[in-house]
């Protein structure tokens, strides 16, 4: 038997290296190069709300960069135009502009540096009343779903989003506050200045959409609209959601759609393939750019519901207020020695405690002191707002 | 003496048919008084069929004898019947002063000759060039007309097939190569004939023949010594010019060792990269890409088995043991009719059969890889066995990966047995079984593994010399899972799995030297788990999730007709019908027609029975190419090819990667169609020393898959929803100039070529980029190609490879912006921007021990550097948020030349 016997040596040097790569494509949009962003939709009877920003390169830390100083108009397919006021922070606004639901309406945008943009113009799409927001409870929370239906079977293609408060308290109960004028002095805190009730909200951040299209019937039954985790705060007390719903034309649902297939993904090392969405704004002035948004006209429609605790499991919702501990600054401590510390001047003069009530011990005749704690787990308002909301309603 | 004058002038009728010789002698002895002297051992082969009236005994003599080897001499009453020279009864001019010579001596015969069985004779092993052969039932004289010539072409020394080897007749200008089985069948006129056989890496040796009737011979060819160091791509040299075929590629495993490989090791997909018309997305990828397919469009056969992952360790290492392994062939054009299935090309690995003589084995140790092979007859000259094994500790290897991947593990193996039996001179069985497997985990507790298993068996028959048959069934199987138990609670473990059971025979009929026909059927029964996901662990809470099995039945028949109008003009000509079933049981989605196929157009759904049809789909596929000589050396092909493709890789990455999915065509997917025309110029030159060609094709993809943007492809219930109908069409030129012999020998290779696809489709949803083309993953314009080799001796010898393309297409996140309530990113248009070019250069150097035959052992060094410049080529680039901000990386795997040396001995 014949035997081969290989010896393989091998050295090498090192396996695989990484390195930045940006090419120019890339940095040259943070060269001041960047595009047009246009968001919103033209309501013929209530108020249009557009939003204009610009992209900002990858490397950016800047989350958004809005665009000022643009005179925006809504034109018809009339020859009529109507102007948008800037609101700042890049929104243009108009309340009840009172057009035509038969027209079909565009968006003109004279940027600040000169250029027209204009977008295609769309007919309007109305949204059908909601029939119903209601929630079923799961396992692991609360899921939200909506209902609606078209009886002229016209809509077909929907959008939705929401908004949602809810109402949570602070770890502990204010009697007293820092008043900073003429001097440092803690005072009785006045009725309606409380801080440990508040209301925060959310607004949805994925893209809502449904279509009755395959459908014999414009009807859509139990879209789910949001999830609310059983561990969440939202429902730790009571909870309220807005749902907005929006007619769409087939363009208009296929553009979000992508748009919400497209996310925030980055494509790993096995490259998926997200791409460009093309939308329906265009630069007159430099055809050639590209312009990011999808401009869509009609009126929509909303309703609100209220979800209680009561109504949920006994679950345990998670508190940010958990950590909380309740100090006691006293003016002086340790007492009677001439070396003491001044815990109030040191602590809640400074604002690094909030006073919550006086300190006056059985058998003492004046205050000592003031309970307190951290701002965080005293003010409500750090995390929201305690002027509370016109629509909420108390169970 | 008078009376023998007489007798001699008495006229005798005679009728003899198939006649011996005891019969013949008999019969003219009655009739003349004749005394006859012959060997009966000399004469037993001869059959006399004779009818004469009123002829002396020499002219019945003359006419029985007439163009054979035999001989007759009448000196008095006697005859003498002799066989290969004369018998002469008179004495040499001046030979009185001699002594008388020895008549007796001559009476004898005295040269040895092969004497055969005449009826069902056994093969005669043609060894040495100067004998004669006598082929086929031998007659008194030879019929005008042709007979056929058939038999197999081995190696002498391990009795292994030797494949493309050519047989040829320089007279007639007839001439062919060995199919897979080293077999051959040549029609000749009958008569006397030298052919010549030629074949890769073997000594040219020639047989003479003497052709009767239809026979057999069996040649057996010596191992070419030096052929060692030569780069020998064509089996026939003139064969890139004389074939009808176009777009074939043929190398053996010798001349793929020659190419300089990254960890040393011969690759034989490496190799096929380096062909012109052949691409790769990547460098440490296994998937390639054949004129503007995809990777999944490569039917990759393995002794006839499907293999439907070639790669071991994310692709470093091809899946074919370079040990065992005996010769590839690609064909990118014209594919022949009895392979279908996929779009692109056929990639036909062949591996060696066993030495039927001796045992012989090798083994080898090396830093990555260790290997083993034995081989050797079960029986001798008839049964045959080759096993070999390959596995890898190459850990250590991972720890110098990037950071990202350096707490990771991974290893291989693969079996290869072949066992073939040659049962008699018409039935041979082959039996092959196949086995790789392949673990990994990166830096997680995720592990990752995946398996190919094959086996088949092959019976091959000879109906006779013009027909024979190869019967095949066998299983191919491929899996994967990836199963994590890091955290108890969510510990799964995901299964895919794909079963292909086949049934194939095809019929190969030489009608005659013009005229080759080729039919048969196949039938593949598919099952495919496309994904089950499974709770691993006690305390896994992980929800079961299972995609329903696929099944699926595709069947076809072909039939081919090679045919040469002319000596100069030569068709081919094939037909192949395939009918495709898709099977239950399965639960079908139905979507609203003129709307995407999106969740919310789910109409209804259809639920079928266990193997109810769901649906089919069928249509002919078409295979034609013609050949017109202008010359001896120069020649234009011209050929048209239709494809069709039922079942689809599903992956949104630009490789073959271990967990992709296959899917079959089912209602809601199309099966690929592809055509393509291609034409071709082929010159040779220096004696065929130098082949250069151009080709130009132009093909068409209908029904091409590629993916939504942020499509899911694992474990998705509705994938139909996460893919796109697009049509592709890919263009191109390749030139080819290639130096087979020589100091200096090798290839230089340049292809031009173009990919794009389109989707087009309004009511798919989505119109990637706008509706129009846009260039394809694998679309890399310019390949530019350099491999050669300098024997400055017998014992030493230098190799250079070169390679450059255009970098392939990529879509960029450009910018990021507020939308819909949450930050997005901003692409380009798909595959609007590129990586940047890749080049790399590879070098070798062989040194040899001396060259002495019979010394203990044989000593080789192959010292190289792989990417000798150090480019850090782009493998793939990807994009991460650290702290809001988004950088682009760049991945290199090879990024610093790696020197390579190996130590060969053999002993």
């Amino acid at each position: 038997m014949k035997k081969y016997l290989y010896i393989i040596l091998l050295f090498l040097a090192a396996l695989g290296c990484r390195k930045l790569y940006n090419p120019p494509v890339i940095t040259s949009s943070g060269n001041g190069k960047s595009y047009l962003v246009v968001e919103g939709m033209i309501s013929p009877r209530d108020s249009t709300i557009i939003r204009l920003s610009r992209t900002v390169p990858l490397s950016s830390t800047l989350g958004v960069r809005p665009e000022l100083g643009a005179s925006v108009s809504v034109i018809s397919d009339g020859g009529s135009s109507y102007v948008l006021h800037e609101t700042g922070n890049g929104y243009y606004t108009a309340f009840g502009l009172g057009l035509s639901e038969a027209g079909k309406y565009g968006l003109r945008i004279i940027t600040a540096e000169g250029k027209t943009y204009q977008s295609d113009l769309v007919p309007v799409k109305n949204s059908p009343p909601i029939d119903s927001v209601y929630y079923e409870v799961k396992t692991n929370g609360v899921q939200i779903y909506a209902d609606t239906h078209d009886p002229t079977n016209s809509t077909k293609y929907y959008r939705w989003d929401f908004n949602d408060t809810y109402i949570y308290q602070s770890a502990f109960y204010s009697f007293d506050y820092l008043s900073t004028s003429p001097f440092d002095t803690v005072l009785i805190r006045p009725r309606g200045n409380q801080v440990n009730t508040c209301w925060r909200g959310d607004q949805n951040t994925d893209i809502i959409l449904n279509s009755s299209a395959k459908l014999s019937r414009d009807i859509i039954t139990k879209n789910p609209i949001t999830f609310i985790p059983s561990t969440s705060e939202k429902i730790g007390n009571r909870y309220s959601i807005l749902v907005k719903q929006y007619g769409l034309t087939q363009d208009a649902f296929n553009y979000y759609q992508q748009l919400q297939k497209n996310t925030e993904q980055l494509g790993t090392i096995f490259d998926p393939q997200p791409s460009q969405i093309p939308g329906n704004v265009r630069c007159l002035t430099n055809p050639a750019e590209t312009v990011i948004g999808y401009i869509t006209a009609g009126n929509a429609t909303q309703a609100r519901i209220f979800i209680d605790i009561r109504n949920l499991p006994a679950w345990l919702p998670d508190n940010p207020y958990a950590g909380c501990r309740l100090d006691t600054d006293l003016f002086a401590r340790p007492e009677g020695t001439a070396d003491y510390l001044n815990e109030v001047q040191e602590y809640i003069y400074t604002g690094v405690h909030m006073p919550i009530a006086g300190y006056e011990p059985p058998g003492s005749t004046r205050v000592l002191g003031y309970t307190a704690s951290d701002p965080s787990c005293v003010d409500c308002t750090l995390r929201g707002t305690n002027e509370r909301p016109g629509f909420w309603t108390d169970q | 003496m008078v009376s023998a004058q007489d007798s001699a002038n008495k006229l005798i009728s005679v009728d003899f048919s198939q006649a011996k010789i005891e019969q013949f002698v008999s019969d003219l002895e009655s009739k003349t008084g004749y005394h006859f002297y012959y060997s009966p051992v000399q004469f037993d082969s001869l059959k006399v069929t004779l009818q004469a009236s009123n002829k002396t005994l020499g002219q019945v003599l003359d006419m029985a004898f007439a163009k054979t080897d035999f001989h007759y001499t009448i000196k008095d009453q006697f005859v003498f019947l002799t066989k290969g020279r004369r018998l002469y009864t008179d004495l040499a001019v001046g030979f009185f002063n001699a002594p008388a010579a020895n008549n007796e001596a001559e009476k004898q015969p005295t040269t040895a000759v092969d004497y055969a069985d005449e009826t069902e004779k056994k093969v005669a092993e043609a060894t040495t060039e100067n004998k004669i052969y006598e082929i086929g039932i031998k007659t008194n004289n030879i019929k005008s007309g042709t007979a056929t010539l058939a038999g197999y072409v081995r190696n002498i020394k391990t009795g292994e097939a030797i494949i493309g080897a050519s047989v040829f007749d320089p007279d007639s200008k007839v001439g062919l190569a060995t199919d897979q089985f080293g077999y051959y069948s040549l029609t000749l006129s009958r008569g006397r004939h030298t052919l010549l056989i030629r074949g890769l890496g073997m000594k040219d040796t020639r047989r003479r023949i003497i052709l009767y009737s239809d026979g057999k011979l069996n040649i057996e060819m010596q191992e070419q010594v030096t052929s060692l160091k030569e780069v020998q791509i064509s089996a026939e040299k003139v064969a890139n010019v004389r074939s009808v075929e176009m777009g074939v590629n043929k190398l053996d495993i010798k001349s793929i060792k020659q190419i300089p490989t990254a960890f040393g090791e011969a690759d034989v997909l490496k190799v096929v990269l380096t062909l012109p018309g052949v691409q790769t997305v990547g460098e440490a990828t296994t998937g390639f890409n054949v004129r503007g397919g995809s990777a999944d469009q490569n039917l990759i056969l393995l002794n006839d088995a499907t293999i439907y992952n070639p790669s071991h360790f994310f692709g470093f290492f091809s899946a074919f043991d370079p040990d065992i392994v005996k010769n590839i062939e690609l064909y990118k054009s014209t594919i022949p009719e009895k392979y279908g299935g996929r779009l692109s090309s056929v990639l036909d690995v062949t591996d060696r059969d066993g030495n039927t003589k001796k045992f012989t084995g090798s083994a080898g140790i090396g830093l990555l890889t260790s290997r083993l092979n034995i081989e050797g007859p079960i029986i001798k000259d008839k049964t045959s066995f080759i096993f070999g094994g390959r596995t890898t500790y190459s850990d250590w290897l991972l720890s110098l990966l990037p950071n990202a991947y350096k707490n990771s593990s991974a290893s291989f193996y693969d079996l290869n047995l072949g066992i073939t039996s040659q049962l008699d001179d018409k039935n041979t069985i082959y039996l092959m079984g196949y086995m790789s497997k392949d673990n990994f985990r990166l830096n997680s507790d995720t592990t990752y593994a995946y398996s190919n298993k094959n086996a088949n068996i092959k019976w091959k028959h000879n109906f006779n010399n013009k027909l024979y048959s190869v019967v095949l069934a066998g299983i191919d199987h491929y899996d994967y899972s990836i199963a994590s138990t890091e955290n108890p609670i969510d510990g799964y473990k995901l299964n895919f799995g794909i079963n292909q059971y086949n049934f194939k025979t095809d019929f190969n009929y030489y009608v005659n030297p013009k005229n080759t026909i080729d039919f048969g059927l196949s039938a593949i029964y598919y099952k495919l788990n496309p994904g089950n996901e499974q709770p691993d662990g006690a305390k896994s809470l992980v929800i079961p999730d299972v995609v329903a099995q696929e099944q699926a039945m595709e069947n076809a028949i072909y039939l081919g007709d090679k045919y040469d109008i002319t000596s100069d003009l030569s068709i081919s000509a094939g037909i192949r019908y395939s009918l495709y079933a898709y099977l239950g049981p399965q639960t079908v989605d139905h979507y609203a027609p003129n709307l995407p196929k999106e969740a919310v157009n789910v109409t209804d759904s259809t639920t079928y029975g266990k193997n109810k049809i769901i649906n089919t789909y069928s249509g002919p596929e078409l295979r034609l190419s013609a050949r017109y000589n202008i010359g001896d050396d120069m020649s234009v092909k011209a050929a048209y090819n239709s494809m069709r493709q039922y079942i689809h890789l599903v992956s949104n990455t630009t490789a073959i990667s271990p967990t992709d999915s296959y899917k079959l065509s089912d209602p809601n997917i199309k099966p690929q169609l592809g055509q393509q025309v291609s034409l071709g110029w082929y010159r040779n030159a220096k004696a065929n020393t130098i082949e250069t060609s151009i080709e130009v094709y132009y093909k068409t993809i209908a029904n091409y898959l590629d993916y939504r943007s942020g499509a899911t492809l694992l474990l998705n219930q509705h994938i139909e929803q996460d893919l796109i109908n697009t049509k592709g069409k890919a263009y191109g030129v390749e030139f080819l100039v290639r130096k087979t012999a020589g100091k200096l020998n090798g290839w230089i290779s340049y292809t031009y070529s173009r990919t794009f696809l389109r989707q087009d489709d309004p009511f798919a949803g989505e119109l990637i980029n706008g509706g129009d083309w846009y260039p394809a993953n694998y679309d890399k314009p310019h390949d530019f190609n350099f491999n050669g080799n300098y024997r400055f001796s017998h014992r030493f010898s230098v190799s250079l490879d070169v390679t450059y393309s255009t970098g392939r297409p990529i879509t960029l996140p450009i910018a990021k912006y507020e939308y819909g309530g949450s930050e997005r990113v901003f692409y380009s248009d798909r595959n609007a921007y590129r990586i940047p070019d890749y080049f790399r250069t590879d070098f070798s150097m062989n040194i040899e021990g001396n060259h002495k035959v019979h010394q203990l052992t044989h000593n080789s060094w192959s010292i190289g550097v792989y990417n000798l410049t150090g480019r850090a080529n782009a493998y793939s680039t990807f994009f991460s948020e650290q702290g809001g901000v988004i950088n682009g990386y760049q991945l290199s795997i090879f990024a610093k030349p790696i020197p390579f040396i190996n130590y060969n001995i053999r002993f």
